[in-house]
């Protein structure tokens, strides 16, 4: 590897006085660039082609079940009465929350000086848009006629007809539009400077043509850096307030409808904090193996991940509160139905999703306390991984659960996902992994020009603030 | 050096650009409004009919009242077209006995032989629609004429017509717009077949007043036209 | 709405004009639309109104206006006709009116001038247009030789009864058999009288699944003689049911339940009190203020006891006190009642149970003096000598013992419905000349020689009787279809009339019963009517003789016994390929697409079987398999199973092996013996390790106990009951149920100019009979899903009847039922959250649904707290594209959009029939009637429980009902302002035998002053 080997540290420990490095190993900015370089340009592993086969192979599947969808009807899934929504809309929820940590750490901790962000805010936002657009298909391919999905839009219209406003799924759709757009900006913004150095690095004239193209000309004058981190510093403000609007507003076609289990005014900020929690999960779980493969542990230090395991703990135990308070509520409110709606989660017929859930999403973060587990990889990875399940089952237990008991009794079912189903949400984690090894394999996936600019300067003590 | 840096003329190019893309946009966006209009591509349909029936002449020189032919306007949806029989009032053939009725019209024309054939056969003419809405939309013509909608309202001069053409957009906007301002296009029951009635005085006050006489207040609800 | 045409006799007569109209109005063969119907009406109903919406506008396809060549008088297109006409079950007459719509029959509703049915209708007549264009009906003569089937025509049969006939007239037909399904058809009875001349050796038997035969019997043990009892319930203060479904499955139900509703309104005079002593749960047991499961072979025990009861009362003795068994104090209490009403109470017993008991009952009711008063006895014009079953059998001996040459079978289906001890299948194949005039090929045309297509009710003219004797006539309304000939053309033809007309016949038939002055105007009057006015049958006073002494029989022992019924939804088969009867929730075990073994919980219990289990049900050595339903409230010790099920030449639909269609349930007449038609005791039943899911509507899984509590918590406050006695003193105890603080709207809410649309449905009458959501399917062109869509709790009824089991009894429930439909609330959730406004309110307060502009989202569904929306999930109006099942597409409503798939679909009050009214009033400057306008649902109700109409006019029936102190909104804590309330049902229940009051009640009492101000009602 290219960075010079000097004495290991332990950048999990605070010296008192001393600023723990950032960067672990010998590295200089020339070591930086091209330990992050390297893998746009080294060889291609047969390994990444293996990963990449499969993945694209899924996410064909998906778009396969997707035209199998819209020939048939949406009778393929398992939704039914009263359980009209069942799947599409838990994945849903579940990826857009997982696309909330990119631009929290890019905009917010940006924000708040958190030099750590530097590390892997890029890796972060990508993986934020691809989760965006994995949320993005099931939206779209729910309703019953997509065919007509543009009638969601207000455009103007020989029938005079507008959406109608009230609704909060109208709401949702300029939400995550909005959100979606302003990451996509935010996260190539940032990448410029870093795709002008492959550019200057690049040897094939493709490569050359193709990054020169996207690194717009740039030339790294300081009137250029100044634009750069003017334009940087207002998007960081823009985007920092759609992390909290997005998820709110998902939140909204909850709380908005009178469904006992879904009418709950904690959901907002609930909803925030998970997202939150399953986004820096997610991230977690694909920079583990990722720092360890492409070999930048020393850009990607253990005290970066540690960092993230205690925003972890911070959101999961909101979560937490969140599951108490609503039981509160709920009996507090002395609400029958709503009462019920509870007590049936808990102990009715889907009992064993909400324990799932709550052992997944409460207990487990809670192991970060100790330290030996936040700061070994492996362990992370593992309680990541089921914080990720937990989120996904904390859907699926809003949606299904709330759903298949209300008002009358005469009405309730029991909703059975079909195979349809399944396969479409395995089918959108490979739409999701193929676009991110995309991403690893030509893309910089570690902001180069943001991490020199936390490391100590050639030949004198780092003194930036 | 070899790396790829936008040469300084793409400078001057890119502003051009950028208006290029700002028309073009605008461009396809006016084409597609204005192609995907009613008035685009449903005004101005005039189909071939079985046989060349000039509602000039019947209903404009002949003077006949529109609902000799259409005769069930008034108290059912549809305004019904006319029976072979009705035709043959005027333009019955030579009968079994190749006797012609004395009053018979153009009893030996080829022009109305689909007629007699119709007869003769028990087979049904074949008229193309003219005014056709989506099935979905439930229009009631005793509705309008009753209330002192005109036919020239939806139809336009049909009386000058030598073959039917449409000339309104018959799109849910513009009727919309009619249910919400109907003054304009209201006169007095009696002349709705009369189409060239010119109000005496301000049209709109006319309407004004045969709304106030009818108690019309046109509905938007959704399943006024839908259900 | 009752608009009726005179269709004039030169129009019906075969005129040139006539035919050619109908033959182009009417497809003859399936396969072309009709041209009458202008092209967009007939792309409405394949089901391509949605499909166009995104072209909508668009100009691409030509579309042809078909007039006719002579329009006939007064025949308007596209404005919706009314002819009067009948259908026959079980040889009684139900009088219908039936829309025609451009000459098509697309709507069955009940003939308001019949005295029997008053307007309402059965949920077999609603389906009749169904079956009318039912593609799988046979299509034309059919002869099979050698097992190969030749399609033959009329011509050729024709010349084939010659030479059959011909040889039959040499020996005078003693060769010759007729085997008949029952009529009460005047004209059916002529030709009898000239075949019988004509073959004086020639037998004719009559047959039915549904016999009354132990009724004939019972009568004639009784009186002598065979009469026909007909009950006045408006008369009876107290009606006892023993194992009789009285007000359902009798033949004079809808009369029956519209009397008997008549006198449940507690602000209106004294309300009736009803027993019933049933096996399995009926209809009549589920509205009877107290219900005593008994095994059916136990009635005759139960009566025995009463019978004693009621003796020592009128004897003056002091009955001895009652056990505490729960069946003693209901005996006790209902001999008191029935001692302390003489004369204005009845008891009626079930045609299944024997003739001694029958006797006994007519005995019973004399000596209290019932009769004449609420019981009237007339002449019983279906009296047959022979007891259907003893028919067959002598038929099958007759055939095995080879004195049967040929054998004519008019309508009905005896191979498969014959018991499973006559063995009429392999009988028939031995019988060299059969013949089989039957609407569809079913299992009896299969093993006849020929097959003819017989006229479905609505080709053809006809006369028969309804139960009251009241004389119904039938004209046909559409030309036949299939090429088919009505009964009594193919009984004229074996006459030797080579080319019957019905009409003659039929107006011979009835001349007599007609006023011979004016014979051609009365019966031009007769047509217009359907029914005669006072032609009832007259009544007859026999006396009760003698009869042998009850002796108080022993209840017997624990063994299990089979009780076979006829199915509310398929009756006795005939009605297997309706998919919309098909799909019909049972109204207690909500069961579609099957028939199971119904047992009791306790009975389950000891057997160790569980909902689904499939068993097997042996009887005397023949067995046949089905899955368990555990019905709470079934009797103990008794499995009842549904007859008419297990059709193996229905149809597409019911089930057609050849076509390798399974068969909709099993077929349980192979256990029936000549014996035991309708129960048998000495039942036993192996379990199978089997499971089968069954369809059911409610309940889609077991419910855990979480929920079971749950339910029995709400239910009290969804289903608002009580006690006449709790009713007088606090009558608005309904509006006391459920408290919650003061209610405000989020939006700003509506307010309304001119009508305001209104619903009532009073569950004090309402005995979820399920005629409203049948006619709902009928009229809003509602999808049929089948069964693995039921099973996903798909089914799109707009309107469906709940079933909740009330009280902690699990072997002797209540039931609450509540016909659950759109509400159309002022401040609708749904209308909140659709995002493209396709549900939206009307300034007359109806929540309009607009499909076309629907994308399918399925929010308005979730936020709809009734879940009476329903999704299509796939395109279920694929059948009507299929090329050749296109002729099923006629049975649709053009007035009502077919829905395409991916779009949400629910009631609105029937919209389409409010605007035709409000089109029609105000081109003619009036306002609008109170019941001028009626929608689908109520037009079917035998109960009068739905009022409909203009809230802002006090004066209206909906009006009063909604001021009424029982009228309560569903969830109206919600806020939601429903348009459609509910009247509590009140129950009236003997005072030894009344429960303690119920919660509502305490709550009356302990927010009376407090809370009003308060709730939501005062709001």
């Amino acid at each position: 590897m290219a960075s010079v080997t000097a004495e290991p540290i332990d950048t999990t420990i605070e010296v008192p006085g001393k600023r723990t490095p950032l960067v672990t190993g010998a590295h200089d900015y020339g070591t930086v660039t091209d330990a992050v370089c390297r893998l746009a340009e080294c060889k291609t592993p047969t390994a990444w082609y293996v990963a990449l086969g499969i993945s694209a192979s899924l996410m064909g599947m998906l778009f396969g079940l997707i035209g199998y969808l819209i020939i048939t009807g949406v009778g393929v899934w398992g939704n039914r009465s009263p359980v009209f929504w069942g799947w599409p809309i838990v994945n849903f929820v579940f990826w857009v929350g997982i696309g909330h940590a990119g631009t929290l750490i890019s905009a917010i901790l940006f924000l708040f000086r958190q030099d750590w962000r530097t590390g892997i805010n890029r890796a972060a936002e990508a993986m934020t848009i691809f989760a965006v657009i994995c949320a993005g298909v099931f939206p779209g391919i729910h309703i019953g006629r997509v065919w007509l999905a543009y009638w969601l839009f207000p455009i103007p219209n020989q029938m005079a007809m507008w959406p109608n406003f009230r609704s909060p799924l109208l709401w949702d759709v300029f939400a995550v539009s909005t959100y979606a757009t302003v990451s996509l900006l935010f996260w190539y913004m940032g990448m410029i400077p870093d795709l002008a150095t492959l550019r200057d690095r690049a040897t094939g004239k493709i490569q050359q043509f193709a990054y020169g193209l996207f690194s717009l000309g740039w030339n790294g004058s300081s009137r250029h850096w100044h634009r750069y981190e003017r334009a940087y510093l207002l998007l960081a403000a823009l985007a920092a307030p759609l992390v909290l609007s997005v998820h709110t507003i998902v939140s909204f076609d909850f709380a908005v409808s009178q469904l006992p289990g879904w009418h709950t005014t904690i959901f907002p900020p609930y909803f925030v904090a998970g997202a939150v929690f399953s986004g820096f999960a997610m991230v977690l779980t694909l920079m583990i193996p990722a720092r360890k493969i492409c070999g930048i542990e020393d850009l990607l230090t253990d005290r970066h991940l540690e960092n993230m395991t205690k925003v972890i703990i911070a959101t999961g135990t909101m979560v937490g509160y969140a599951y108490a308070m609503e039981f509160f509520i709920a009996w507090y409110g002395g609400n029958r139905y709503e009462t019920f709606a509870f007590i049936n989660r808990a102990f009715g017929p889907y009992a064993w999703a909400y324990w799932i859930m709550v052992s997944c999403n409460v207990i487990s973060p809670q192991l970060f306390w100790i330290k030996k587990i936040r700061t070994t990889p492996w362990m992370i990875f593992v309680v990541c991984v089921f914080v990720n399940i937990g989120m996904w089952f904390e859907r699926f237990v809003i949606t299904v659960t709330s759903l298949s008991r209300d008002f009358l009794p005469s009405s309730w079912g029991y909703f059975r996902p079909t195979i349809i189903d399944v396969l479409m949400l395995i089918g959108s984690f490979g739409l999701f992994m193929t676009l991110f090894l995309l991403f690893c394999k030509f893309l910089p996936m570690v902001a180069m020009a943001e991490v020199k600019s936390v490391m100590p300067r050639p030949g004198g003590q780092s003194d930036h603030h | 050096m070899d790396r790829f840096l936008f040469p300084k003329w793409a400078n001057s190019i890119i502003s051009v650009l950028g208006a290029l893309g700002g028309v073009g946009a605008l461009y396809v966006l006016g084409m597609v409004a204005f192609g995907a209009s009613p008035e685009t591509t449903d005004v101005g349909y005039q189909p071939e009919q079985p046989l060349p029936f000039s509602h000039a002449l019947h209903a404009g020189k002949l003077k006949l009242d529109c609902r000799y032919c259409h005769n069930t306007v008034e108290v059912a949806g549809h305004a019904a077209i006319p029976p072979t029989a009705t035709c043959l009032n005027c333009h019955s053939g030579a009968d079994a006995n190749g006797v012609v009725n004395t009053v018979s019209v153009h009893s030996t024309s080829t022009k109305l032989a689909p007629i007699r054939e119709s007869q003769a056969t028990g087979k049904s003419m074949q008229w193309r629609r003219v005014h056709d809405l989506p099935d979905y939309v439930y229009f009631n013509h005793s509705a309008h004429v009753r209330r002192g909608v005109s036919c020239v309202a939806c139809h336009g001069r049909v009386d000058k017509m030598e073959t039917v053409t449409q000339v309104k957009p018959l799109s849910m906007g513009w009727c919309l717009e009619c249910h919400r301002h109907p003054e304009p296009n209201l006169r007095p029951p009696e002349f709705v077949t009369k189409l060239d009635w010119v109000a005496d005085g301000d049209p709109h006050e006319v309407g004004e007043k045969v709304r106030k006489e009818l108690n019309l207040n046109p509905s938007t609800n959704c399943s006024t036209c839908h259900r | 709405m009752d608009k009726k045409y005179w269709r004039s006799l030169n129009e019906l007569h075969s005129t040139p004009g006539f035919e050619e109209i109908l033959h182009r109005e009417f497809p003859v063969a399936a396969s072309e639309y009709p041209e009458g119907v202008s092209r967009r009406r007939w792309m409405q109903l394949m089901g391509a109104s949605v499909a166009l919406a995104g072209v909508s506008g668009c100009r691409w396809e030509d579309e042809k206006i078909s007039p006719s060549v002579s329009r006939p008088e007064g025949r308007i297109p596209g404005v919706p006709q009314k002819y009067a006409t009948f259908m026959e079950l079980g040889g009684l007459a139900e009088s219908l009116l039936v829309t025609c719509y451009d000459g098509r029959p697309i709507k069955v509703e009940g003939n308001p001038d019949s005295p029997q049915n008053q307007g309402s209708s059965t949920v077999f007549a609603q389906s009749e247009t169904l079956s009318l264009y039912d593609p799988d009906r046979a299509v034309g003569v059919v002869e099979r030789k050698e097992g190969t089937r030749y399609a033959r025509d009329w011509q050729a049969f024709l010349d084939y009864a010659d030479t059959v006939l011909g040889q039959a007239r040499q020996d005078g037909g003693a060769k010759l058999r007729v085997l008949a399904d029952v009529s009460s058809s005047a004209t059916r009875r002529n030709l009898q009288e000239k075949f019988a001349a004509l073959y004086p050796q020639a037998r004719w038997y009559d047959y039915t699944a549904n016999s009354r035969d132990n009724i004939y019997a019972g009568s004639k043990l009784a009186f002598g003689e065979v009469v026909r009892p007909h009950f006045d319930l408006s008369k009876a203060n107290i009606v006892v049911c023993l194992d009789e479904d009285l007000l359902s499955e009798h033949s004079a139900g809808m009369l029956h339940t519209r009397e008997w509703a008549a006198r449940r309104d507690p602000a209106a005079g004294e309300m009736n009190r009803m027993y019933a002593v049933e096996s399995r749960f009926t209809t009549t047991g589920l509205a009877a203020d107290h219900r005593l499961p008994s095994r059916s072979v136990d009635i005759g025990f139960y009566l025995a006891r009463l019978e004693a009861q009621v003796q020592a009362r009128l004897a003056g003795k002091t009955p001895e006190p009652a056990g505490d068994e729960y069946a003693d104090k209901v005996l006790a209490a209902m001999a008191e009642d029935l001692v302390a009403n003489q004369g204005a109470a009845l008891i009626a017993i079930g045609a299944n149970q024997p003739a001694e008991l029958q006797a006994r009952v007519h005995k019973l009711n004399e000596q209290l003096g019932n009769v004449g008063k609420t019981i009237r006895y007339s002449k019983e014009p279906l009296a047959t000598d022979l007891a259907a079953a003893e028919a067959l059998r002598k038929l099958t001996d007759e055939i095995q013992a080879g004195s049967v040459e040929t054998l004519v079978i008019l309508g009905g289906n005896p191979a498969y419905n014959a018991p499973g001890d006559i063995d009429l299948v392999s009988a028939l194949s031995k019988v060299p000349h059969s013949i089989h005039l039957g609407e569809y090929e079913d299992e009896t045309s299969l093993l006849c020689k020929w097959h003819l297509p017989k006229t479905h009710p609505f080709e053809q003219w006809g006369d028969a009787r309804s139960y009251d004797g009241t004389l119904c006539v039938a004209q046909p309304l559409i030309e036949p279809l299939h090429d088919g000939k009505s009964e009594v053309e193919l009984l004229a033809i074996l006459c030797g009339d080579k080319h019957p007309v019905a009409l003659d016949l039929v107006k011979e038939a009835v001349k007599g019963s007609l006023d011979s002055m004016t014979v051609n105007a009365s019966w031009r009057r007769l047509v217009h009517d359907g029914v005669l006015k006072g032609s009832a049958l007259e009544a007859v006073s026999p006396k009760v003789k003698s009869l042998p002494a009850a002796k108080l029989t022993e209840a017997a022992g624990e063994e299990l016994e089979l009780v076979f019924y006829i199915s509310p939804q398929v009756y006795d088969g005939r009605f297997a390929n309706s998919g919309w009867l098909q799909e019909t929730p049972d109204n207690l075990t909500k069961i579609t697409w099957d028939n199971a073994a119904i047992i009791a919980p306790a009975t389950a219990k000891k057997l160790g079987v569980e909902f689904g289990s499939v068993v097997k049900l042996i009887l005397d050595g023949k067995s046949i398999e089905l899955p368990v339903y555990v019905l709470p409230g079934q009797a103990p010790n008794s499995i009842s199973v549904a007859l008419g099920y297990g059709r193996t030449a229905a149809g597409l639909v019911g089930g057609d092996v050849a076509r390798d269609v399974k068969p909709v349930g099993e077929n349980i007449a192979a256990l029936q013996s000549k014996a035991a038609m309708n129960f048998a005791a000495g039942l036993k039943l192996e379990k199978t390790g089997k499971e089968y899911e069954l369809a059911i509507t409610q309940d889609h899984h077991s419910i855990d106990a979480v929920g079971a509590g749950e339910i029995h918590g709400r239910v009290g406050q969804l289903v608002r009951e009580a006690n006449l006695s709790e009713y007088k003193s606090h009558p608005d105890f309904a509006k006391h149920v459920t408290h919650h603080p003061p209610l405000e709207s989020l939006w700003e809410e509506l307010s309304y100019e001119g009508q305001a649309w209104g619903m009532s449905i009073d569950l004090t009458k309402c005995i979820g009979c399920n005629a409203c959501s049948v006619a709902c399917q009928a009229e809003n062109n509602v999808p049929v899903v089948g069964r693995e869509q039921v099973l996903k709790s798909r089914e799109m009824h707009w309107l469906r009847v709940d079933r909740y089991f009330t009280g902690d009894d699990v072997d002797n429930p209540g039931v609450s039922i509540q016909p659950m439909l759109c509400q159309q609330c002022e401040l609708a959730p749904c209308e909140q959250v659709c995002p493209v406004a396709a549900t939206v309110h009307t300034d007359e307060g109806l929540n309009d649904m607009v499909y076309n502009r629907c994308v399918g989202t399925r929010y308005c569904a979730n936020n709809c707290p009734y879940k009476v929306r329903r999704f299509n999930y796939f395109n279920f109006n694929k059948v009507y594209e299929d090329p050749n099942r296109k002729l099923q597409a006629l049975v649709l409503n053009p007035e009502v959009t077919v829905r395409h798939r991916g779009v949400m679909e629910k009631c609105t009050y029937c919209v389409q029939r409010i605007k035709a009214v409000q089109i029609d009033a105000k081109n003619d400057q009036r306002p609008i009637k109170d019941g001028e306008i009626v929608t689908a649902c109520q037009q079917a109700c035998s109960a009068k429980a739905i009022e409909f109409g203009d809230l802002k006019n006090e004066k209206s029936l909906v009006a009063q009902a909604h001021a009424s102190p029982r009228s309560y909104a569903v969830l109206s804590e919600l806020n939601i302002k429903p348009r459609t309330a509910y009247l509590a049902r009140i129950l009236n229940p003997h005072p030894s035998l009344a429960k303690p009051d119920s919660e509502g009640h305490g709550h009356g009492e302990a927010h009376a002053e407090a809370d009003h101000p308060k709730t939501a009602e005062k709001h």
